[in-house]
């Protein structure tokens, strides 16, 4: 795994030109997250969550501030970032074991121990036995897990998830849920996860970033600290209706 | 454990085509294309029957079909085609294979577009043909002109399908192929490849029936073999059953070639022929 690092985002401002004229997207936003951490982002349609997302994977390079990891500026994708998109992205014409395969292809590493590794990530999100099946043979839910396990077979520092579980039906996603916790603990990667699910965020995070949009700043942060992942015990609702409130404001 | 064991299923039944029951309906629904040639043979035997039109200009099914026997046996029809299947393999090849190049480095880079970009576009818009008197003064009648006008008939359709399909990859594809730093190799087996080839076999298959239009235009035009000239030759002779031999010929190899290549393209896209 990739030296564990600080992601600090530092008065980071975005801006898209529509019609010539700049549409703020993300305004001063700064937020610090430290190794092992799962930060959940919430916040209403629109207000730049995922933008935020690909400026920090390198996608996009156009924006004022700073976002250093380990202190040095981050700049185009890079094996430490590891990211799933909302839509799960798997190249149609490849297997699911030929998709993942592919997220290894810059990697300087012996045949051997990629096909291991493939085969542990395909594991690890429960997808074994379903290696040879092709994107179109797979449910959306498990297209998603592959998306997971292409992202984690890099064994990024750092994790983002862009509403990872948004599609699911409630049972399906519940389930991925527990498997985003087994993954976490297991590879100790530092997540951060964007989504629409406040329930998700509290029952997940360590802390919740709350954003606001237009432009896309962020509200407030609140950390996470339960006694118990319960999504009955009081402390958990409770939580759960500060975050809501503060989505609302 | 229900989803795995259907989805299991799915992966296993690879080949419900194999098992295709050969109902009366099923080879009634095979049948069916041949319908309309079946008609057009019809009402063409009926109107010669009725002498709808004299002889010479329309001549019956039979007869046609003799001349095309006595063509095949005297080897007219075997040595006229030899020599356009050369050309038109060789004229092909190039203008597809140059094509393929040029289209995919005009998809690919932003440089190249900037450069051959509008030069291209505009050249394109001079129809094979127009190229014909100038070429038809640097090469005369040599085969060099017959390659020459092939592969640029074949050459413009081809550059076109390859750089637009090039440029119509999907953006959230090209983001993974990023975010995964991808290296040239493998973005171009991987993604640029597999994801162009729907756009550039369609472009393809229009490169060739341009080709064949070019080939049978300079036969006529400038030639002394081939199925073109054979027809110009019947046509001189007021034998119009060798003109309609020659063009039945170009329709069969043509529907071959474009059979050909449709089958290509579903060996290589493989991983779409299933629902
Ligand atoms: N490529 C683009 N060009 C112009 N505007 C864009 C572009 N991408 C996003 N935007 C705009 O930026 C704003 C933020 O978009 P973004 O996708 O980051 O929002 P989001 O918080 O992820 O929303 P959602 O929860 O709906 O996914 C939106 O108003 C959107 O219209
Ligand atoms: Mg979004």
């Amino acid at each position: 795994m990739t030296e564990f690092t600080e992601l600090a985002i530092r008065h980071v401002t975005k801006s898209y030109v529509v019609d010539e004229t700049p549409l703020p997207v993300l305004q001063d936003v700064s937020l610090s997250v430290l190794p092992g951490e799962f930060v959940s982002i919430v916040g209403a349609s629109g207000c730049g969550k995922s933008t935020l997302l690909r400026l920090i994977v390198g996608l996009d390079d156009v924006y004022r501030g700073e976002i250093l990891l380990g202190g040095t500026q981050v700049s185009g994708p890079g094996a430490d970032r590891g990211i799933v998109f909302q839509d799960h992205r798997l190249f149609p014409w490849l297997t699911l074991t030929e998709n993942i395969t592919l997220a290894l292809d810059a990697f300087p590493l012996p045949a051997e121990e990629k096909a291991q590794r493939v085969r542990d990530a395909i594991a690890l999100v429960g997808l074994s036995g379903f290696e040879r099946a092709r994107p179109a043979q797979l449910s959306g839910g498990m297209a998603q897990r592959a998306a997971i396990a292409r992202a984690l077979v890099r064994r990024p520092a750092i994790l983002l998830l862009d509403e990872p579980l948004g599609a699911l039906d409630s049972l399906n996603r519940t389930r991925l849920q527990d498997a985003l916790l087994d993954i976490w603990e297991a590879q100790r990667t530092t997540v951060i996860m964007v989504t629409h699910d406040v329930e998700e965020a509290v029952y997940l995070s360590t802390r919740i970033v709350v954003m606001e949009p237009r432009p896309g700043r962020i509200r407030s942060v609140i950390p996470v600290e339960l006694a118990a992942r319960d999504r009955a015990a009081p402390d958990f609702v409770a939580l759960k209706q500060r975050v809501l409130a503060d989505l609302r404001h | 454990m229900n989803v795995r064991s259907v989805a299991v299923d799915r992966v296993v039944d690879r080949f419900p085509a194999v098992r295709r029951i050969w109902t009366a309906r099923a080879v009634g629904h095979r049948l069916l294309p041949l319908a309309i040639p079946l008609i057009v043979l019809i009402a063409w035997q009926c109107a010669a029957s009725l002498r709808l039109l004299p002889v010479q200009i329309l001549p019956p099914p039979l007869l046609v079909a003799t001349t095309a026997i006595d063509l095949i046996r005297g080897g007219e029809i075997v040595d006229g085609l030899r020599v356009s299947l050369w050309r038109i393999g060789i004229g092909f090849a190039i203008g597809a294979g140059s094509g393929l190049v040029l289209g995919a480095l005009l998809g690919l880079s932003r440089t190249v577009e900037a450069y051959c970009g509008l030069t291209f576009r505009l050249l394109a818009q001079i129809p094979s043909l127009g190229w014909l008197p100038i070429l038809l003064l640097i090469f005369g009648l040599d085969e060099t002109l017959k390659f020459v006008l092939i592969a640029k008939a074949s050459f413009v359709p081809t550059v076109i399908a390859t750089s637009e399909s090039v440029k119509q990859i999907p953006a959230p594809f090209r983001e993974v192929a990023r975010v995964l730093q991808l290296p040239a190799r493998s973005y171009l087996r991987r993604l640029v490849l597999p994801a162009t080839i729907p756009g550039i076999f369609s472009g393809l298959r229009t490169a060739l029936s341009h080709a064949w239009i070019a080939l049978i235009v300079v036969e006529m035009l400038a030639a002394t073999e081939g199925v073109g000239y054979t027809m110009v030759w019947g046509r001189t002779l007021f034998q119009i059953d060798i003109v309609i031999v020659g063009m039945v010929v170009i329709g069969l190899i043509g529907l071959a070639m474009d059979t050909g290549l449709a089958r290509i393209e579903q060996r290589l896209q493989h991983w779409e022929a299933r629902p």
